[in-house]
């Protein structure tokens, strides 16, 4: 009995031996076959780097709402936003994905005063939409880093690296952001051929028209309101339309309690 | 030692045979969440995490528990766990594989998992719990593994094993820990935004973890004849008892904070779930029961007569389970996104096809359980001849 | 050890006969006629020497200069890419696009003789779909 057993185990280690060796050689074989084949070889491209990489935090976008001259039914803005970035329309509130859009004065500012506020205020319309927060929580939240803070201050979305956790969802304040729960593309009804959709199980909000900003256009919720109600520009320069509006009227933010710097200002 | 889950009775296969139905049925639920989209969840916009996360929730915190039957043992030598402290740390890793399966099914790109290994993220809490759950399952598993190997050969386990134990008892509080700290940090979910989530994780985790314990070693006595004894069952029902006391202790104090000081954003989601708010209050009944049911659950198992009765014992147990069930689950998960941050309030209720995936995920864990208690429940019992 | 022998040997034999009989139908199947899948169409009438780089070197490398370009446009904000000879481009799928407009099959060609199923026009518009 002993003596067959011995034999297996000698069979076992004579095996053994063999896997170990045949595993190394495949591997000795590769990493010569990568240097010395060309077609096998994993460097990677080398591209060269242009001076033009942008300065972080030289700029910071912002934008400023003059919530006096919105007018009541208007809807151009959001009507601009969702055109030009292929935004779906599931026409039902549980899919809803919106990246900017007219709400009351409790949804919009929940922490402010609610007592005897006069009429005329509560029945304006208040834009909402991503703050671009300088601290944004989303950011911080996303295990990825799909959503970033870009060096021009806004909060970008990098869809394909999104994996869908909704954990940016969770942690915005402001609920800012929408998921694709279903494929956008069935959705979408005048689809634009400037920019690309988002794919299904992906989080979507505004991007402060990053897209536009780089061919030097404004944004077009900004260029598309009627009463020029909507002022975009540089928060850190000081000598910009924005800062100047900023400096002569008297702003509010959304929950400025919460430590999030927005980026967005409202003139009520 | 696998090969010992391949043995068993009519009861057992028809059991198995069972648990794979569920698990097909969740499977072919899920293959249409992931053809359709998350649309076909009871989730929106405004509840953006429901079923999926409240279980998450909830088995995070059974895994953890383990520690409670790990640490007496081999800290303190307490040996009327023996029999107790692998059934522990089996249902860990049981309950951790199902605690990640539920991340998986709630993401809307799963594909891309390993992104969160690619590109690391260490500000994100998310990150931190991957890490800390896989090593969880990993060490439990490992090391109970070699533990039930060593035991069958009637030699000491390996060296290394000794160790990796010692380590999984503050793992296993971290990874609770790290888990309430997924919510505990969210601005704008003033439910979430206390730090007594964590100690509250701790102690709902410990009290459900150690009712469940007692119900399987319930259950395999009654199954197999295999009993870790009725000391055991004792001991656990103890801490079982305090750790209730504690949960209850800060949910109470969550509900003082909240009323007391008057501040909406800490009132109003706990008038939602237990007053109603603003004229909605779906989960209202719910949230009494919940919290009846664990009240009562802890007088019983207060009474060491009625404790030390197999019959209150089982009542008490699940009743404590299903509260916290609820509490963890519903409560804590949906309460933190009602009302939305532009205080409206938008109510959530899962459907058929979140339920399948729900219960297919539930019967992979249970069939997870089932195979390695078969192995533990053999190689004891071949030792006890 | 006799019954089990015996149902060791059916088992054998039912595996077996399943493994040949799947080859057999799968293989050997009828149905569409399949043709040998064709070589790439040249349909391209561009100056290939505008590119971003040699053809062969695009052919070969293309996965890279996108993946490398997508990282640097949307994360670092460098949209600048300077070709050896000097030549400026936008990292943009459109600048690709731009000159290859022409052909409505240009990625397709390759990618369905190599079959390969990137997932870029799940979002982004396909050469089909641009006008």
């Amino acid at each position: 009995m002993s003596s067959v057993s011995d034999g297996n185990t000698m069979m076992n280690e004579q095996r053994r031996e063999f896997i170990k060796k045949t595993a190394l050689g495949v591997l000795v074989g590769l990493g010569a076959a990568s240097g010395l084949v060309p077609a096998f070889s994993l460097e990677k491209t080398i591209l060269p780097v242009w001076d033009e990489k942008p300065v972080p935090g030289k700029i910071r976008w912002g934008m400023l709402i003059d919530t006096r001259k919105c007018k009541d039914g208007c809807r151009q803005c959001v009507a601009a936003c969702h055109h030009a970035h292929n935004v779906p329309d599931f026409k039902n509130k549980k899919d809803e994905v919106k990246w900017i859009w007219k709400s009351s004065y409790q949804n919009v500012f929940p922490t402010a005063s609610q007592q005897f506020v006069s009429p005329e205020i509560q029945d304006r319309s208040y834009l909402a939409l991503c703050n671009h927060c300088a601290d944004s929580p989303c950011t911080k939240a996303c295990p990825t880093e799909a959503t970033f803070k870009r060096w021009d201050g806004i909060v970008s979305m990098d869809y394909h690296r999104c994996i869908g956790c909704r954990f940016c969802m969770a942690a915005c304040p402001y609920g800012s952001r929408s998921f694709n729960w279903q494929d956008p593309r069935t959705a979408i009804h005048d689809p634009v051929t400037t920019y690309p959709t988002r794919e299904q199980g992906v989080v979507e909000k505004c991007n402060f028209c990053s897209d536009r900003l780089v061919k030097g256009l404004q944004p077009a919720c900004t260029e598309a309101c009627p009463e020029h109600a909507l002022t975009f520009g540089d928060l850190n320069d000081s000598r910009s339309d924005i800062r100047r509006l900023l400096e002569t009227n008297e702003t509010m933010q959304r929950k400025p309690e919460l430590g999030t710097k927005p980026s967005v200002f409202y003139i009520i | 030692m696998i090969e010992k889950a391949l043995k068993g009775n009519r009861s057992y296969w028809i059991w198995i045979a069972f648990l794979i139905t569920v698990i097909g049925i969740g499977l072919s639920a899920y293959s249409q969440q992931r053809w359709f989209g998350l649309t076909v969840t009871g989730m929106g916009r405004d509840i953006s995490w429901g079923l999926y996360i409240a279980q998450f929730t909830f088995l995070v915190g059974v895994a953890a528990s383990a520690v409670m039957v790990v640490l007496p043992y081999y800290l303190h030598n307490r040996k009327e766990f023996a029999k107790t402290v692998i059934i522990g740390e089996f249902m860990a890793v049981s309950a951790t594989m199902m605690s990640m399966l539920f991340i998986m099914a709630d993401m809307g790109r799963p594909d891309r998992l390993l992104n969160i290994m690619l590109y690391p993220s260490p500000h994100a809490m998310v990150f931190w719990d991957l890490l800390v759950l896989s090593g969880y399952l990993f060490m439990n598993l490992v090391s109970s593994w070699a533990m039930l190997g060593a035991e069958r050969k009637g030699v000491l386990p390996p060296a290394w094993v000794k160790p990796l134990v010692y380590i999984s008892i503050p793992w296993a509080f971290s990874v609770h820990t790290v888990t309430a700290f997924l919510y505990a940090g969210m601005p704008g979910r003033h439910l979430w935004l206390t730090a007594v989530l964590a100690p509250r994780f701790l102690a709902s985790a410990f009290a459900a973890g150690t009712a469940l314990l007692i119900l399987v070693s319930l259950i395999l006595k009654q199954t197999t004849g295999f009993d870790t004894g009725k000391d055991a069952r004792e001991k656990l029902a103890v801490l079982a008892t305090y750790a209730g006391v504690a949960n209850l202790f800060l949910l109470g104090t969550e509900f003082f904070t909240a009323f007391y000081s008057n501040v909406p954003a800490h009132k109003e989601s706990l008038q939602y779930l237990f007053f109603g708010l603003e004229g909605k209050s779906q989960f209202v009944p719910l949230m009494w029961f919940s919290l009846l049911s664990g009240v009562a659950s802890i007088i019983v198992l207060l009474v060491p007569a009625l404790r030390k009765s197999t019959k209150w014992l089982v009542v008490a147990c699940s009743a404590l389970v299903l509260s916290i069930w609820i509490d963890k689950g519903v409560g804590l998960i949906l309460g933190g996104f009602i009302p939305s941050p532009l205080q409206e309030i938008v109510e959530y209720t899962p459907t058929a096809t979140e339920i399948f995936i729900t219960l297919g995920i539930w019967g992979i864990g249970i069939l997870l359980l089932t195979i390695l208690l078969k192995v533990v429940v053999a190689v004891k019992m071949e030792n006890e001849q | 050890m006799e019954v089990m022998m015996k149902s060791k040997k059916l088992l054998w034999t039912i595996a077996v006969t399943a493994i040949v009989l799947f080859t057999v139908l799968h293989v050997f199947r009828k149905g569409e006629a399949e043709t040998p899948p064709s070589p790439v169409h040249r349909v391209s009438l561009i100056d290939s020497t505008k590119c971003i780089a040699p053809a062969a070197f695009m052919r070969a490398n293309h996965m890279q200069v996108l993946y490398e370009w997508r990282n640097s446009s949307v994360r670092t904000g460098n949209r600048v890419y300077i070709a050896s000879n000097g030549s400026k481009f936008e990292k943009s799928l459109n600048t690709c696009l731009g000159c290859h407009s022409n052909n409505k099959l240009f990625c397709f060609n390759c990618h369905n003789y190599a079959n390969v199923k990137p997932k870029c026009w799940n979002c982004h518009l396909s050469p089909m779909e641009t006008p």
